[in-house]
């Protein structure tokens, strides 16, 4: 679910909101952080982490930032939302560099996607969510386009459409045991295909 | 069940993947079952704190195809207690309170600062008066108790000084403390002796 369009008048609820937190009245923020927390959360972080819990955390750090830091964000009639989402992606970046781990995959889709927000642009919070959605499927439908076909049909069944395995099974013609071989197979074959391309 | 060596780590997570209708072997088939419960345990919300780290990067990218296809939803309660922690991890429990609001929280803080040194310097103040008053104050009279009925001991149960037994030090023997020592303990156990086995009847 993305953040509510942002007219005319949310715009004005918005800065009203922003001009009352700046003021001392952090119950102000509630309403903000509230309506920006899921598109962060989906189309942000998640997606740059691939892990939720990491993703809650993540999450909470880029919200108590910005309360931290309301008084130096300066309104310039549109949405907070850019600002909330150039904080996250730093904090991803954070974790990113903290891990030791490999994440070729949530790198890849880091790069993939720009960082940047325009300054420039008065695209509104349903927008900019809108357009990054677009932007990781279509990274993720490139991917699965390079994949075999079961390989492709695994995924779609299990982790797009999220069905139980024993109805992907079914639709697949095969036993659930070697549906699971096929997408245990799969999401290698995806991983690997998705960080060669960004290699 | 042994675990994977690190080429064998290597070789599940950058090698070569099988074709669809290659035939899995016993390992493949045990560890894609692993992995198909571990996926159902991820879409229902249950993801487990501890997987192999294989496991944990396949887990990671079917978390970013679900998030990419707008699968992934923070429920309100989860998004509405991350939204409380990160207020009072910015404003701090203290100033937040129980009772969850924020209100003014700035004015709180300003009427501390203001209050601040005013407050030190009376303290400093009062201490220092305090201090004054203690100086000045006239020392009730001492009433000094003579011992009365000290116990004398004889001679073999009290300390005696060693003077005796080491004598005068010489300038050229100050650093054999080793051999005075031994003196020292050589008549007090002579003297020991003398006290437990010498009044035997």
């Amino acid at each position: 679910m993305a953040a509510e369009p942002a007219d005319a008048v949310e715009l004005e609820e918005e800065q009203r909101l922003v001009e009352a937190a700046q003021a001392g009245n952090l119950d102000a923020m509630r309403p903000l952080l509230d309506r920006y927390a899921q598109p962060l959360y989906g189309t942000v972080i998640l997606p740059r982490l691939g892990d939720a819990a990491s993703a809650e955390d993540v999450l909470r750090d880029t919200l108590a930032t910005a309360v931290e830091k309301i008084g130096r964000f300066t309104w310039q009639g549109k949405s907070i939302y850019p600002w909330l989402r150039q904080i996250a992606i730093n904090k991803v970046y954070d974790v990113h560099r903290q891990s030791k781990r490999s994440r070729r995959l949530a790198d890849a889709m880091a790069n993939e996607v720009p960082v940047e927000t325009d300054p420039e642009s008065h695209a509104d919070a349903q927008l900019i969510a809108d357009q990054e959605r677009r932007a990781h499927r279509e990274r993720i439908d490139e991917t699965l386009d390079q994949l075999a076909d079961r390989y492709r049909r695994a995924i779609e069944l299990r982790l797009v459409q999220e069905l139980p395995r024993e109805v992907c099974a079914r639709r697949m013609n095969v036993a659930i045991g070697t549906f699971d071989v096929l997408l245990f197979r799969a999401v290698r074959a995806f991983r690997k295909q998705f960080g060669d391309d960004d290699a | 069940m042994p675990k994977p060596t690190d080429d064998e780590r290597d070789d599940l997570l950058a090698g070569p993947v099988p074709n669809p209708d290659d035939e899995p072997t016993a390992a493949e088939r045990a560890h894609a079952k692993t992995f198909a419960e571990l996926v159902d345990k991820t879409l229902s919300g249950r993801t487990p704190p501890a997987m192999t780290t294989d496991d944990r990067a396949l887990i990671e990218v079917a978390t970013v195809i679900r998030a990419a296809s707008g699968n992934v939803e923070l429920a309100q309660p989860r998004r509405r207690a991350l939204i409380e922690d990160a207020l009072r991890q910015a404003v701090g429990a203290r100033a937040f309170g129980t009772s969850g609001t924020m209100t003014a929280v700035r004015g709180i803080r300003s009427l501390r600062r203001a209050w601040a040194p005013w407050s030190v310097a009376g303290a400093s103040l009062a201490v220092a008066a305090a201090a004054v008053v203690l100086w000045l104050r006239t020392p009730p009279p001492r009433v000094i108790v003579e011992p009365t009925g000290v116990a004398t001991l004889p001679e073999t149960e009290r300390s005696r000084p060693a003077d005796a037994v080491v004598g005068p030090i010489a300038h050229e023997r100050a650093g054999d403390a080793a051999t005075r020592i031994d003196a020292i303990f050589a008549d007090r156990l002579d003297g020991y002796r003398e006290l437990r086995f010498g009044r035997t009847p």
